[in-house]
């Protein structure tokens, strides 16, 4: 066994239950030799970003999610969410919440600034993460991966407070590889991350020069210990209505991506109405 | 059924040497007509019978190659070529280099599209050629780009060029060319910038990076040959992956070296000077992206249209001295 593995899994080992330690080391992967697969992701990783990072997800952010039973058991699948809160977190907790909850290991398509931040681009390829591109992401939907894409991109964590819970730009890349690949998309809400760390300020230049797209300001040092809800919608099929070929047409695309899009925000509205208060 | 001949150049290369021993165990095979720099004595260090002929030649003279493809290989009833030959050293530059990593393949295609019983073109390319950046594919299909970098060493413009001579003569004549972009052959005498890497007993690296690499054994580079000189009416671009895909980290490990991650900026100065001083070949500005970012060949290709898949590993020395424990 690798070096660097066998220290993940004595970590893993002495925080997580014998059951999870188990189901972790029987996810399905693919194993391109010594235990990664191509993108850099290992179980025992895995296990180990979940060891460090449950306590978050249960304790600290005390994540609820409702319609679990809409993520996709096997194959294929786009999860397509808002983003928001400053700092990624929303992103962590789905990771975490589909882990813990729908037992899957989501694959995250990060901007393509993640994978050249050093140490955060290692940690996080090895959860799973994988950069932004076609090819990428072409590749782990043939494999029949689980992806988690935030069409909005960094300008979604990135907008003011006074933006909170609208809905930016709205890429159409995921749509497009939902049809060519017959892939479900999930449509996904965060309820909390943009109350956990509001943004005050942001330096375009000062960032760039860090190799961050901006740099943030934020009202609160930490990110705030608001409670998190996620929402998973229906999935949405869109090989019932467009064939693969269609993912070529632009206008076919556009439209794909506005269901999606639609169904997210119908989901950020029912959730602002469910949610008690920002720490409720 | 017949094969006919096949002509291997590079054949003293440690792939070459094996490509032909594997050729000649092959009864299908008439003819191996190998070719390298050394002479009789010193090449082909092995027991053959009338099955392998061997020349000493330098392919960087055009004239040679004509003399070679029109003359014996001709004579022997030569259908497929298989072009190993490139300078290894990254050291090696100039146009005499250039002559026999770029033209030498050139004359080869040009000669062959005329030639009475050739059939078939095989360039064993490098994936070496493939542009390495954090905004792409971590998975290398053949569609990748290529490292077309004004800035990129010899070692690498000369693979790119040769690489591309051969891709835009493609489907010009009835010759069938094919190109195997090969991961990293991990072993000696192969021109491997990590073999050279590995050879220090601590290993350098950029701190905060691991980037996966894929490395190929010789057993599957010469069965990935073997499988391209048998594929009749297969032509087009095919990477060739290997057994081993690992991050950097783990590949020092298994290599039983010591790791040290280092900054940046101090990498590449050190390594200048341990080429200096020590006349070793590895060069760090060569290799800074792909000790940054993740860059694994796809074989699909090779799986759907050769039939081949990785089988063999690397030797690794950690697995040598657990097995003796």
């Amino acid at each position: 066994m690798p070096f660097s593995s066998r220290i993940a899994r004595r970590y893993a080992q002495a925080i997580l239950r014998p059951e999870e330690m188990e189901w972790i080391a029987g996810i399905p992967y693919n194993d391109a030799g010594h235990g990664f697969d191509p993108f850099g992701m290992h179980p025992d990783f895995i296990a180990t970003g979940l060891a460090t990072f449950k306590a978050l997800h249960s304790k600290y952010f005390r994540v609820k999610s409702y319609g679990t039973e809409n993520v996709p058991k096997t194959g294929s699948g786009i999860l397509a969410g808002n983003h928001s809160g400053t700092l990624p977190v929303d992103g962590m907790m789905l990771w975490l919440d589909v882990v813990i909850n729908a037992r899957r290991v989501p694959r995250p398509v990060a901007d393509h600034f993640v994978p050249a931040l050093p140490y955060v681009g290692v940690l996080f390829s090895r959860g799973g993460m994988v950069g932004g591109s076609r090819g990428n992401v072409r590749a782990l939907l043939k494999a029949g991966e689980l992806l988690m894409i935030f069409p909005e991109g960094t300008p979604g964590i990135g907008k003011p407070y006074s933006e909170k819970y609208k809905l930016q730009d709205w890429r159409v890349g995921h749509a497009e590889l939902a049809i060519r690949h017959q892939a479900p998309v999930i449509p996904v809400a965060f309820i909390g991350g943009e109350e956990q760390m509001p943004q005050i300020a942001r330096f375009d230049g000062l960032g760039k020069l860090l190799g961050l797209p901006y740099l943030p300001i934020p009202a609160s040092p930490i990110p705030l210990p608001v409670r998190y809800h996620i929402h998973y919608g229906k999935p949405i099929d869109l090989s019932a209505d467009y064939r693969p070929e269609q993912a070529d047409d632009p206008e076919i695309v556009r439209e794909a991506a506005q269901r999606v899009k639609d169904a997210v925000q119908g989901l950020i509205h029912r959730g602002l109405e469910l949610r008690e208060g920002i720490f409720r | 059924m017949s094969m006919g001949g096949v002509l291997v150049t590079g054949a003293t290369t440690p792939i070459g040497e094996r490509l032909c021993r594997s050729l000649l165990a092959d009864q299908e095979v008439d003819h191996v007509l190998a070719v390298g720099p050394h002479p009789p004595e010193r090449a082909m260090p092995f027991a053959h019978g009338e099955r392998l002929v061997y020349r000493q030649m330098d392919l960087s003279r055009s004239r040679a190659v004509h003399e070679l493809l029109f003359g014996i290989a001709r004579d022997l009833g030569v259908r497929v070529v298989m072009h190993l030959s490139m300078h290894r050293s990254v050291d090696a530059h100039g146009s005499k280099v250039h002559a026999l990593n770029v033209d030498a393949l050139r004359s080869l295609l040009s000669l062959s599209e005329r030639h009475p019983t050739i059939e078939r073109l095989i360039f064993k390319s490098y994936a070496e050629v493939y542009q390495v950046q954090h905004n792409l594919p971590a998975l290398i299909t053949e569609d990748h780009p290529l490292n077309m970098a004004g800035g990129a060493p010899q070692w690498i413009r000369d693979r790119v060029e040769a690489d591309l001579t051969a891709c835009t003569r493609m489907g010009l004549s009835n010759l069938e060319i094919m190109v195997l972009r090969c991961a990293e052959v991990l072993a000696p005498g192969t021109g491997s910038q990590l073999f050279d890497y590995l050879s220090s007993s601590v290993c350098l690296r950029p701190a905060g990076y691991d980037p996966v690499l894929n490395l190929l054994s010789i057993s599957d580079v010469v069965r990935a040959l073997e499988l391209a000189c048998k594929a009749s009416g297969v032509q087009g671009v095919i990477n060739i992956p290997g057994k081993d895909s690992l991050p950097l980290s783990e590949c020092i490990f298994r290599w039983g070296r010591a790791s040290v991650p280092l900054p940046e900026a101090i990498l590449s100065p050190l390594y200048r000077m341990r080429r200096r001083l020590r006349g070793a070949q590895f060069s760090y500005g060569m290799n800074r992206r792909r000790f940054h970012y993740a860059a694994v060949p796809d074989g699909t290709r090779a799986a759907d249209l050769l039939g081949y898949a990785p089988e063999i590993g690397i030797d690794w020395p950690t697995d040598k001295q657990e097995d003796l424990e």
